[in-house]
């Protein structure tokens, strides 16, 4: 019996070694399909008319595909033109919402970018702020969003147009501007940017600079001509990155506008407590909209997103 | 006259004016930091100051800042006293273990099976990404829209449930259990590709050499993974863990998108809470005491956290010939 049992042992190793890859090919593929078919589902949806919304069994792909739903969201098309009582039909114009999303999370996101980007210059070449200064930045990161949103609610909404009112005699106030929400953003990117940039700049050996600056190089000449060119393609990914996160913010958004500016994400949230009962087709047309250009830019910068996540620890 | 010459070429010619008091190293260097600092002193203490000081007002937002007047700690003892205050905490805890082990898990085991070089791994890379990009609050409409009880989740479950005797449609977004767990998977759908990708760059960034000599020497696979792998990789686990735990607890999109906190109080975070009493019942001083009071109870986690990533980071930027 232990003669037969020997051989078998390799043999049973061996064929296990040979299927794995299949193993491993089946649960891949498994959790591809988990992690498209949300996407799948909504880009699908959204090609349907309102009668295919909801259907028992579900219609897995629209039987009557259509472009009603894009129409009514872009406000193209015979709709334009012919308003119409029925929810189904409306109008839900997203240009505003769009370009607002489009200025905010661009300005912010270069705002910080600048900013985040001489910092990260200082502390990594002169130390500035001291040797924990890095770490103690990370804190606004930590802090859970709704902590500032409070106290931002009401220094914008309250204080400020008391202090105004006081000082100068006019109410202003940042409650519901571009210029609130866009500020909170770069403050609230930054770490990314800080931690991103310095990942960056500190590979750049400093004895190219030293060189430079030697040969009498100013400091700005030096900076433009011999950091910028070596750093730039590194800004570009962190830009980028943060761009994605400005772009898909919601909570301070939602708290700190309305009904002037409004983004995106919240437009698509008023749809999802509309009273009218839910509208699925056109808030599919509205999620593929915003979604698309996002993972575009995301697979782009697919080989740095380690790093903005990690905030710089980890590298590819 | 000597003196003159020598001056002159001690300090080559410069940028007059503003360029040149900024190109000084004692104002250059300090530029960007002041505005930064000047930026979040303005933007972010400024306002928490601020909260602090409304935190002890008896104030609500329909009636004027000026006749608000002082009241001492009854916020905070009314905060304490609140019942769902410390319900939505725990809950948030309770959504973020299990939102994050799970997380964990998937995320390491799908981690160790592309981590080699093997056809169409780039292409599985790029799928179990995507995720992560996708907008937080379009996941939560598309599992809203998945979780319909006459939805896609129910028809593929259906075939799967029927053999054990269960025939009803699960009614996701309705019974309170059934909506916690509805959170927690829309959270492990879209955080897993993160996990994944923090253990993959751990994968990646193990030395060869050490797994080659074991492997030379005669160690098993599971020796080998238990011994050498798992060790090295303890960086990537503990920096996956922070970062995870700390972006789970501010957990609130999906809580709108998915529930609005319902059915009941079943899935309300404590940022949905919070949001709710500020922006909903307008209970400004509530809010303010409320806010404080998180952050303190938050706070040595926090500086926990910040703690284990200093550490570990330490410990992956030591010398590489350490091994």
């Amino acid at each position: 019996m232990a003669a037969t049992d020997r051989p078998h042992a390799p043999t049973a190793k061996a064929r296990r070694r040979r299927l794995f890859p299949y193993f491993r090919h089946a649960v891949l593929i498994a959790w591809s399909l988990i992690v498209l078919f949300p996407i799948f589902w909504m880009v699908s949806t959204s090609f349907k008319g309102s009668g295919e919304w909801v259907a028992w069994p579900p219609h897995w792909l629209p039987h009557q595909p259509t472009l009603y739903n894009y129409q009514q969201i872009l406000a193209v098309g015979p709709l334009a033109t012919a308003p119409s009582r029925e929810a189904t039909e409306q109008v839900y114009n997203i240009w505003k919402a769009v370009g607002d999303s489009v200025a905010i999370a661009t300005l912010s996101s270069l705002m910080a970018l600048l900013m985040g980007t001489f910092l990260a210059y200082s502390i990594s070449r002169f130390n500035v702020g001291g040797k924990n200064f890095r770490y103690l930045v990370l804190t606004i990161r930590m802090v859970p969003p709704i902590v500032i949103a409070i106290p931002i609610l009401m220094y914008y909404a309250v204080l400020m147009p008391y202090t105004t009112d006081l000082l100068l005699g006019v109410r202003v106030s940042l409650f519901d501007t571009y210029v609130g929400l866009g500020l909170l953003y770069v403050a609230t990117t930054l770490p990314f940017v800080i931690w991103m940039m310095l990942s960056f700049i500190d590979e750049v050996p400093y004895t190219l600079e030293h060189a430079a600056r030697i040969m009498g190089a100013g400091r700005i000449y030096t900076l433009r001509r011999v950091v910028l060119p070596l750093v730039a393609s590194g800004m570009m990914v962190t830009f980028l990155f943060i761009f994605i996160l400005n772009w898909s913010e919601f909570l301070l958004s939602l708290t700190l506008t309305q009904p002037q500016v409004s983004t995106l994400p919240v437009l698509l949230n008023k749809f999802q407590s509309a009273v009218e009962g839910r509208l699925y087709g056109p808030q599919a047309a509205i999620g593929t909209v915003i979604t698309l250009p996002v993972v575009v830019l995301g697979i782009l910068i697919q080989k740095h997103l380690i790093t903005g996540f990690s905030f710089g620890m980890l590298r590819k | 006259m000597k003196l003159v010459l020598a001056e002159m070429e001690a300090t080559p010619k410069r940028p007059a004016g503003l360029a040149a008091w900024l190109a000084q190293e004692r104002i250059f260097r300090l530029v960007p930091f002041v505005m930064v600092e000047g930026m979040f002193l303005l933007l972010l203490a400024l306002p928490f100051a601020l909260t602090i000081y409304i935190s002890l007002l008896r104030w609500r937002a329909n009636r004027p800042f000026e006749q608000a007047y002082f009241q001492g700690f009854v916020n905070y003892a009314r905060v304490i006293a609140e019942p769902e205050f410390w319900w939505s905490l725990g809950r948030t805890f309770y959504f973020a273990a299990a939102a994050v082990t799970l997380e964990l898990v998937l995320g390491f085991f799908l981690a160790m099976l592309v981590h080699q070089a093997f056809r169409g791994r780039r292409l599985y890379i790029t799928i179990f990404l995507i995720p992560m990009m996708v907008v937080p609050v379009v996941v939560g409409y598309n599992f809203s829209m998945i979780y319909v009880d006459s939805g896609p989740l129910n028809q593929i479950l259906a075939p799967i449930l029927t053999p054990f005797g269960v025939t009803a449609r699960i009614r996701w977004l309705s019974h309170p259990l059934a909506a916690q767990w509805a959170i927690i998977l829309a959270d492990v759908w879209q955080w897993t590709s993160l996990t994944f990708l923090i253990f993959l760059s751990g994968f990646a960034a193990l030395p060869p050499e050490l797994i080659n000599a074991a492997r030379v020497m005669g160690a098993s696979r599971w020796q080998i993974f238990r011994r050498i792998q798992l060790p090295l990789l303890k960086p990537a686990i503990v920096i996956a863990v922070v970062i995870r735990t700390m972006e789970a607890l501010k957990l609130f999109d999906q809580a709108v998108l998915l529930t609005f906190g319902g059915p009941g109080d079943s899935t309300q975070t404590i940022a949905f809470f919070l949001w709710r009493q500020v922006w909903q019942f307008n209970k400004y001083g509530f809010g303010a005491a409320a806010s404080v009071l998180l952050l303190l109870l938050l706070s040595s986690l926090i500086y926990g956290g910040i703690y284990l990533l200093v550490r570990e980071r330490a410990l992956l930027q030591q010398p590489e010939g350490r091994g």
